[in-house]
């Protein structure tokens, strides 16, 4: 079903790991500024389906659109270059380069040398600006991985568990800076935790074993009890 | 006990064959660091480039455009074989690269023998002064060859510290996923490793060509040595390969003038010890799989 | 386990191989027969283990100057010299193995490279007293006659060296089937998982190590007895690439790849070298194209078409494994 307000299709998708299937027939669809969230125990294919989107894995079959434009088979880069930015959940910043670099490497590709939006959102990046990525914690890290990429306006930003591991304060920093963002970009959002998810997600997508169990867009019905009987 | 004499043009003689040994063993590392590839054929570029010095410094009388030349040509055969080889095998794991290079080495030995025959050729000396250092006589040639490869250490060190393509190279290192993700087109960097790799062998061979005579086996001679500097040094860190050099550098020198038949086996024993204390050699990290 | 699907293939091929002899140059035979067993090795260990080694010619050196020593300075019955090179590669295979199997795959290529180079320089120049350095142990006129089969008889040698590849074959052909086999293709592809079942990656790779390389041992052994001499040359660097490139030629982890790799490549160099002159440029060459191919190899990409057309012919039933 292709939705002209649709900024995100994905379409009987099927992908694979070599011989093992991992994504069998998943569907969604995406409206901009919209905040999307896939939930699922471990192994039930999220992150692979967020790579999919993303260009690093190339799916069997299925389609995956974004306003019109056919992502399968697109490299990586270029999709990130029509404004699609994947922050993957390994928490890993360019460790050698300083956090400036970091940025550095995001207005690249972008052209957006605007840092203001960055700072923003995570101030305490102002003050580590010359420290080595390498020795930042992991919310600093976490904070850093989604400055560099909201760099450039990303229409569409798929997050990949980003809580998780964090302490409780940044974690309810980041559902502000999560909400934030979301009124100027769509959300694809990967999360075990689900009271965060609960609160700021518009639609929720419960993936179970590489298929989509269930999808829930009434706002009354997205509680966490309700994920649960999903999974 | 030794001559001081002896002493001081051993250890010239050293550090102009680090020297050599680290333009040679660079395109290897960055190759690897970068790309995840073993680039065998590095050392196939080490001996166009050496031909190439040959040739045009027989039909120009000057050596160093002879270099240029090589560096041009290595670089040239760098890239050419990215986009029709490597390309294809990015995925692949390292055994798959280790043996497709070889293939391209052993094959350009072949094209060598064809263009060049099989007959070793010398290649005259641009510099025939010496130096006096501490009472010895010194060829300059091999003072200028050593410069050239810290010339050469500092530009790389720079291009990677100080411009954003060379940042994003050393991000590539840690992780290209990541560079990839921000939107950077890291086949386009990938290509620029080849160039600047096959042009950096090239140059090693250029330099080298008038201290040895060119034959076509030179690359399979040098592999095992300039493979195994890499590996001492760390694969993937440049630092580690300019040390690396010099010591394996200095070992063979000095190691000659103590007890000439250990001297050539001695860095591999070096190497095997290295390699039982850590694994990823000097200054290599955990670079695991990708 | 049906025992004729299981012994056919053996029997077909070998039978082949027989018939080889009669058709070609007995030194063609006796070379490719060895070269054969030479190539198992390294075939074992980069298609079992996913291990490449630039370094096999320095286990040939270990089990062909074993048998050197034996029959040079102490007694002249080839079947001890050869059961010395076996040994020694047995030895030589346990100390050092546990050191080299625990490293990633291109640091053990460089390893063995680096032993390969290290022996050569210590057969060629640092014991030069005992080996002769470059002029080598001759010691063809040594080799007494040997009761049963005559191994200081070139054709006598053949039948020789014919049984014991089928008795080599046989046996790789039995760990392939094996618990074993099945636990080096597991590491081979997911170590954690191997771990997890309780096996150990470190105990699978040795003893791979350990096989595959006095298997190489037995061939340099057997190299000694057959030419008589034995100088340093056997583990030049330029050596290492032989096994590699042929393992490659005949495919990779498959049984009879090594056969079919050693015969092409063996009549390819005498050919080649001969009509075109330019050995490597013809080998590099194939050594990418099969590569970019896809690393099946001849007998690699052969054998899948080979079982379609003997399953369509009825015989012997649904295809079995690697026959």
């Amino acid at each position: 079903m292709i939705n002209g307000h649709d900024i995100l299709t994905v379409s009987g998708l099927n992908v694979a790991y070599g011989e093992s299937k991992v994504l069998f027939d998943v569907s969604l669809t995406v409206r901009p500024c919209q905040v999307v969230a896939c939930v699922g125990r471990n192994g039930a294919g999220k992150t692979t389906l967020l790579k999919s989107i993303a260009g690093f894995l190339k799916p069997t079959s299925g389609s995956i659109a974004c306003d019109d434009t056919n992502l399968v088979g697109m490299a990586a880069f270029a999709v990130a270059g029509i404004g699609i930015k994947y922050i993957p959940q390994d928490k890993k910043v360019f460790s050698d380069l300083t956090v400036r670099e970091n940025l550095e490497l995001g207005s690249y590709a972008t052209k957006d040398y605007d840092w203001s939006k960055v700072t923003t959102y995570f101030p305490k990046l102002r003050q580590l600006m010359d420290r080595k990525a390498g020795y930042l914690s992991g919310g600093e890290r976490q904070m850093l991985m989604i400055g560099r990429a909201i760099l450039g306006s990303p229409k569409l930003l798929l997050v990949d568990e980003p809580t998780e591991g964090l302490a409780p304060s940044i974690v309810s920093h980041l559902r502000e800076v999560l909400r934030e963002l979301a009124k100027k970009a769509a959300l694809v959002i990967v999360e075990q935790n689900l009271p965060l998810v609960c609160a700021i997600a518009d639609k929720i997508y419960a993936l179970n074993e590489g298929r989509i169990m269930a999808e829930i867009s009434d706002r009354a019905s997205i509680r966490p009890e309700v994920c649960e009987k999903y999974l | 006990m030794t001559d001081p004499h002896l002493l001081v043009s051993g250890i010239i003689f050293g550090l102009s064959m680090g020297s050599i040994f680290f333009l040679m063993a660079i395109g290897l590392s960055l190759c690897f660091g970068l790309m995840r590839v073993i680039s065998l054929d590095q050392l196939l570029y080490y001996a166009v480039g050496a031909y190439i010095t040959y040739s045009i410094s027989l039909a120009t009388g000057n050596l160093w455009l002879g270099v240029l030349g090589g560096v041009a040509v290595g670089a040239l055969a760098g890239f050419a074989a990215e986009r029709l080889i490597y390309l294809r095998i990015y995925e692949r794991d390292i055994t798959f690269s280790m043996i497709t290079s070889f293939g391209v080495l052993i094959g350009g030995v072949g094209i060598i023998k064809f263009v060049w025959g099989l007959v070793p050729r010398p290649v005259p000396m641009p510099i025939a002064s010496q130096l006096d250092i501490f009472g010895t006589e010194v060829p300059v040639y091999r003072l200028v060859v050593v410069a050239i490869a810290l010339l050469v250490y500092v530009g790389i060190w720079l291009f990677l510290n100080r411009t954003i393509i060379g940042k994003a190279i050393r991000a590539g290192i840690e992780d290209v996923e990541h560079v990839e993700g921000l939107g950077i087109n890291v086949y386009r960097l990938f290509s620029l490793t080849f160039i600047i790799a096959g042009g950096l062998s090239g140059l090693a061979g250029g330099l080298h060509a008038p201290l040895i005579m060119v034959d076509p086996q030179m690359g399979l001679e040098v592999l095992a040595f300039a493979f195994m500097i890499v590996i001492i040094g760390g694969l993937g860190s440049i630092k580690g390969t300019l040390v690396s050099a010099f010591l394996v550098g200095q070992v063979v020198s000095l190691g000659s003038l103590v007890y000439a038949p250990l001297a050539q086996m001695a860095p591999f024993a070096i190497m095997l010890l290295i390699l039982l204390i850590k694994p990823t050699g000097l200054y290599g990290s955990l670079l695991l799989k990708r | 386990m049906n025992v004729v699907r299981w012994w056919w293939g053996l029997v077909l091929a070998f039978g082949l191989l027989a018939l080889m002899r009669f058709f070609l140059p007995l030194p063609f035979a006796n070379e490719v027969m060895i070269f054969a067993i030479y190539v198992m090795g390294c075939n074992f260990l980069l298609g079992q283990v996913g291990f490449i080694s630039f370094g096999q010619p320095a286990y040939l050196a270990v089990g062909a100057y074993a048998a050197a020593f034996y029959l040079y300075y102490v007694g002249s019955n080839a079947y001890v010299g050869i059961l010395l090179g076996i040994v020694a590669g047995i030895v030589v295979s346990l100390v050092i193995g546990p050191l080299f199997v625990k490293l990633r795959s291109d640091y053990f290529a460089l390893v063995n490279l680096a032993l390969a180079v290290i022996i050569f320089y210590l057969m060629q120049k640092v014991l030069a007293e005992v080996t002769h350095g470059d002029n080598g142990l001759w010691f063809l006129t040594n080799l007494a006659a040997t009761p049963v089969l005559d191994l200081s008889r070139p054709d006598q040698f053949f039948i020789f060296s014919f049984l014991v590849a089928f008795a080599l074959w046989a046996l790789y052909k039995y760990l392939d089937d094996s618990i074993f086999g099945a636990c080096c293709l597991a590491a081979k592809i997911n170590e954690d998982k191997l771990t997890f079942l309780g096996y150990s990656n470190f105990n699978i790779r040795l003893a791979a190590f350990v096989i595959a390389n006095t298997t190489t041992a037995l061939a340099g052994a057997m190299y000694a007895v057959y030419l008589g001499f034995v100088s340093p040359e056997i583990t030049s660097p330029a050596r290492a690439a032989d096994p590699v490139v042929v393992t490659i030629l005949g495919g990779v982890g498959t049984l009879y790849g090594p056969i079919v790799g050693s015969v092409v490549y063996t009549g390819m160099k005498d050919l080649i070298s001969k009509a075109v002159g330019n050995w490597e440029l013809v080998i590099g060459f194939v050594l990418v194209v099969i590569m970019l191919g896809g690393e099946k190899g001849i007998w690699g990409s052969l054998q899948p078409r080979l079982q379609q057309v003997f399953a369509r012919a009825g015989i012997f039933g649904r295809t079995g494994g690697d026959s």
